[in-house]
């Protein structure tokens, strides 16, 4: 595939465009699915392509073809510029890409248990072991749907500046859904997904019947003892699965230069963050928040983003200041900076657009007992279900799913759907604790038109904020 | 492409398969994406798949096919074989349904002009351009052309040929950082295209929302404009397939012939409507696909159903098969009698949302859930519009149906970014809606 990518390249160049690259992705995989303990059949996942994206005139142009012939690839790279040139006369000002130092480069993730290696019957005890343990766990659970899957993605980059990285990441997930419904009552906790990037061995590791466990008994809990959450100012722990939503929303996707730039503004929305906000205050000085693709086994792992640009860790806040956009090579010339890599296309027909990859709030130096021993009243967030936040990112509401009242110190019993809906500065500026421990939660990160769903992490350590009204039902 | 599903199709039943659905494609996609008053990056794409089901006493996989040589055909199924022969059976499995059938052509699905069309831009300049004349100083949003082929052949007698295009423009028009609106079109044949009303409305959203104020929280009676219930109604599309219901994922479970809304509300699915986005001839069975009724006049009639599901449940498939997960194609909320300004007068004190966005839900068996409004936003006040902002609607699906006081008598066609299946809505008016907003 390295010529027909190549000949994209050249033919683009000889038609006159002033850059030109293409992108082969090849995806290889198995789905299966689980639903009430019938296994709902097998998919074979088997699709590869070829994109290749223009600058004409300043104007750009992309076109994609899963036909992998010359003729085919030689049609697309025609139109893609055609595009660009029509494009480029509906433009005020025309694009610019940064420079950037390219590499050659070959970089794979290795697999321990490969699992191409590994039966379909194989992958399906893997659910059925959920399917098992759940209806074992002593909760009343008539609704449950499991989902695992895996995927090699192969991608081949070149562009007309210098360009080659072939990159081989397998990458493994497990879902479920489980309702526990219980005296009348019933809780949910949907779409709970555990995914790595890397071999089978990952997700046997990580146990995710485990983890589908404690969410049905926490559930039943939550039913048989919840009650109201406190009203009024109280203190609030975040869980690092909670601050992991709150990163990813308020302070990733604000921080997209696309999106500032009012690129995404008919899609995924703006941002209240302006190009003039770097170095304001945004948060409190415990506040670190950092974006990171390198991650070895991450669930948004890469080691070079879409347009070739060498991945690296991002400060988005620093000691409570905003310190860095997430950036490609398009919105880093317009900051005058160079990219740091946000670049990423979920498949082959798809164009590099700014992304998110492992968001993370950076550890502080607080124990979790010393978080909450000087709290007289407030909650612990565990986990959440409803969330959302406006288009400029800075209205924002998650609801606890498990969650507990916290009284002198302790961590007492559940409380029921304690909701947290707050503005973004209020929220950062609200810590003035976090913890030593981080953990990532996998989630998939929408954005982009035709939507692209690209796999990342989030998470961090916990979080205490203080004197936040929280709200119940 | 009939040539490859029948080679797919010999070759899998010699290899001993049951059910056998050959679904091919061919596509070819254009879009120009704008923003700022200018197209940031225009696209084409064109794909030629075949999507396969098989069945191997009641074992089923699917997948898809890209590379379509006779090689690769034969070097899949026998790696399909092998996987299932080892595979647990699906018991709730029920078959595909029986064939031929005969179909009639759907109207105003396909325009050769919208196929022959060289260039959109200058759509995308008139939609530009008649927000700007509305005062808007930032214009964005996105314009696609379809032009789509569907050959599907089946083990069960089914062979049918389905070809459409589409056109179609999403416009969002800003003022300041705080005030914005939104307008969309949608139609199967070029003549019909109105790239001018969708600019015009989002410019004239944004020109009315200018200066707004802290929104007020606690229940209210809401106008939601067709743009912002579309979105609510797509969710609930989905709520709607029997294998949503199964998985957990539908506040309609155990509701079937019960009252799930307002005796004024009746909404369906309709397969073969014309000049829709969404319409196709037949379902991937290859049943014609039809009107089907699903809340009529309150109450729960029905879940979206295949053949196997519909089997499963001892009635008849709604075409709308999706082979393992059955689908909407149209949904439609029937309109009322009321005047978009009948409606507005029933109001004294409440809130008009032009639009919303992300649509999350705390319980998708409760239906609980929340939605942010976006652009315009109106406190309504003795027929005067007041714009707010910072609002949510944090609510149930279920009570917002039964809380329908009023619908419009015109019926809109939504389909964009958010509205991923098409909605046919009036405005609607909803008591008692409840209201959030930020508390700190």
């Amino acid at each position: 595939m390295h010529e027909l990518a190549e000949f994209a390249v050249e033919k683009a160049l000889e038609l006159g465009a002033s850059y030109a690259e293409a992108r082969f992705e090849e995806k290889n995989g198995t789905s299966l699915a689980m639903k009430n303990g019938n296994p709902e059949g097998l998919e074979v996942i088997s699709d590869r392509g070829i994109g290749v994206r223009v600058l004409v005139d300043g104007g750009m142009g992309f076109a994609s073809t899963n036909v992998l012939t010359k003729e085919s690839v030689a049609e697309a790279v025609k139109k893609a510029l055609k595009l660009a040139k029509a494009a480029a006369k509906v433009r005020n000002e025309p694009i610019r890409f940064s420079d950037e130092d390219f590499h050659e480069v070959y970089y794979e993730v290795k697999m321990r248990k490969d699992f191409r290696d590994v039966s379909v019957e194989e992958k399906l005890e893997l659910l059925k072991k959920v399917e098992e343990d759940v209806l074992e766990a002593g909760a009343q659970t008539p609704m449950r749907f499991l989902r695992y899957s895996d995927q090699i993605w192969h991608k081949i980059f070149m562009n007309s500046e210098g360009a080659l990285v072939e990159s081989v990441i397998p990458r493994v997930s497990m879902m479920y859904n489980l309702v526990v419904f219980e005296n009348g009552q019933m809780e949910q906790a949907p779409f709970v997904q555990r995914a790595f990037s890397g071999g089978l061995e990952l997700i046997e590791k990580d146990e995710p019947w485990k983890w589908a466990v404690k969410d049905v008994l926490a559930l039943q809990r939550l039913i048989r003892e919840g009650r109201k959450p406190p009203e009024g100012k109280v203190d609030v722990v975040i869980s690092p699965e909670v601050a992991g939503i709150a990163v990813h929303e308020s302070v990733g996707h604000p921080y997209e230069a696309d999106r500032i730039f009012g690129r995404e503004a008919a899609q995924a929305g703006e941002s209240f963050v302006k190009p003039e906000m770097l170095g304001e205050r945004i948060g409190s000085e415990v506040v670190t928040v950092i974006e990171d693709p390198t991650i070895p086994n991450s669930w948004g792992f890469y080691l070079y983003d879409d347009e070739g640009v060498k991945a690296r860790p991002r400060y988005l806040i620093k000691d409570g200041i905003i310190t860095e956009f997430l950036t490609n090579r398009e919105y880093a010339a317009k900051l005058g900076q160079r990219s740091n890599a946000s670049a990423r296309a979920i498949n082959y027909n798809r164009e590099p657009i700014v992304r998110m990859a492992n968001t993370y709030l950076a550890p502080g130096d607080y124990s979790f007992e010393e978080l909450i021993e000087d709290i007289k009243l407030g909650v612990y967030m565990v986990s959440f279900n409803e969330w959302n936040i406006d288009d400029r990112r800075y209205q924002q509401r998650y609801i606890g799913r498990e969650a507990y009242l916290i009284e002198n110190g302790e961590i007492k019993h559940p409380v029921r759907r304690p909701i947290l809906e707050i503005t973004t500065k209020a929220l950062w500026s609200s810590v003035d604790a976090v913890g030593k421990e981080i953990e990532f939660y996998p989630g998939t990160c929408g954005k982009g038109e035709p939507g692209q769903g690209v796999p990342v992490w989030m998470g961090g350590a916990p979080a205490r904020l203080r004197g936040i009204p929280l709200r119940r039902p | 492409m009939f040539d490859v599903n029948e080679f797919i199709l010999k070759k899998a039943k010699e290899l001993g398969f049951g059910d056998v659905v050959v679904l091919g494609y061919e596509m070819d996609r254009r879009q120009v994406r704008f923003a700022n008053n200018e197209i940031t990056v225009a696209k084409n794409w064109h794909e030629r798949k075949v999507e396969l089901f098989v069945e191997l006493e009641k074992r089923i996989a699917g997948t898809s096919i890209t590379e379509l040589s006779e090689e690769n055909i034969k070097r899949t199924l026998k790696a399909l074989l092998s996987t299932l022969k080892n595979m647990a059976p699906k018991e709730d499995y029920y078959g595909i349904a029986e064939g031929p059938f005969e179909y009639r052509d759907i109207p105003e699905t396909f325009d050769k002009a919208i196929v022959e069309l060289d260039e959109p831009n200058e759509y995308v300049e008139t939609a530009i351009n008649a927000a700007l004349e509305e005062g808007a100083k930032r214009v964005a949003g996105v314009l696609y052309t379809d032009h789509n082929r569907i050959y599907l052949t089946t083990s069960n007698g089914v062979e049918a040929f389905d070809e459409g295009t589409g056109i179609e423009i999403s416009v969002r028009a800003f003022i300041g950082d705080l005030e914005s609106g939104h307008g969309t079109n949608s139609v199967r044949i070029l003549k019909k295209f109105d790239p001018e009303s969708a600019g015009r409305k989002a410019g004239e959203i944004a020109k009315m929302a200018q200066n707004p104020e802290q929104g007020p929280e606690g229940k209210f009676d809401v106008i939601f404009d067709p743009l912002a219930f579309a979105n609510l109604l797509s969710y609930m599309s989905f709520m709607t397939s029997a294998y949503a219901a199964e998985a957990g994922f539908s506040f309609l479970v155990g509701k079937l012939g019960q009252k799930v809304a307002n005796e004024n509300v009746t909404i369906k699915d309709v397969g073969n409507m014309p000049n829709a986005y969404g319409t196709r001839k037949f379902d991937d069975e290859g049943v014609p696909t039809r009107e089907t009724t699903i809340i009529e006049n309150g109450t729960f009639k029905t879940f979206l159903l295949n053949t196997s599901l519909a089997k499963k449940y001892g009635t008849e498939t709604t075409a709308n098969a999706g082979l393992v997960m059955p689908h909407a194609w149209n949904i439609l909320l029937e309109p009322g009698d009321y005047t978009k300004e009948e409606l507005f007068s029933e109001v004294k004190k409440g809130i008009y949302i032009t639009n919303v966005w992300y649509t999350r839900f705390q319980n998708y068996v409760a239906g609980d859930f929340s939605t942010i409004p976006r652009d315009g936003i109106f406190l309504v006040e003795n027929g005067e519009l007041k714009p707010i902002r910072n609002i949510r609607v944090s609510d149930n699906f279920q009570r917002i149906l039964e809380n329908i006081a009023a619908l419009g008598k015109d019926i809109h066609h939504i389909h964009w970014w958010e509205v991923r299946n098409p909605v046919f809505t009036p405005y609607v008016l909803v008591k008692d809606v409840g209201i959030t907003r930020a508390t700190k």
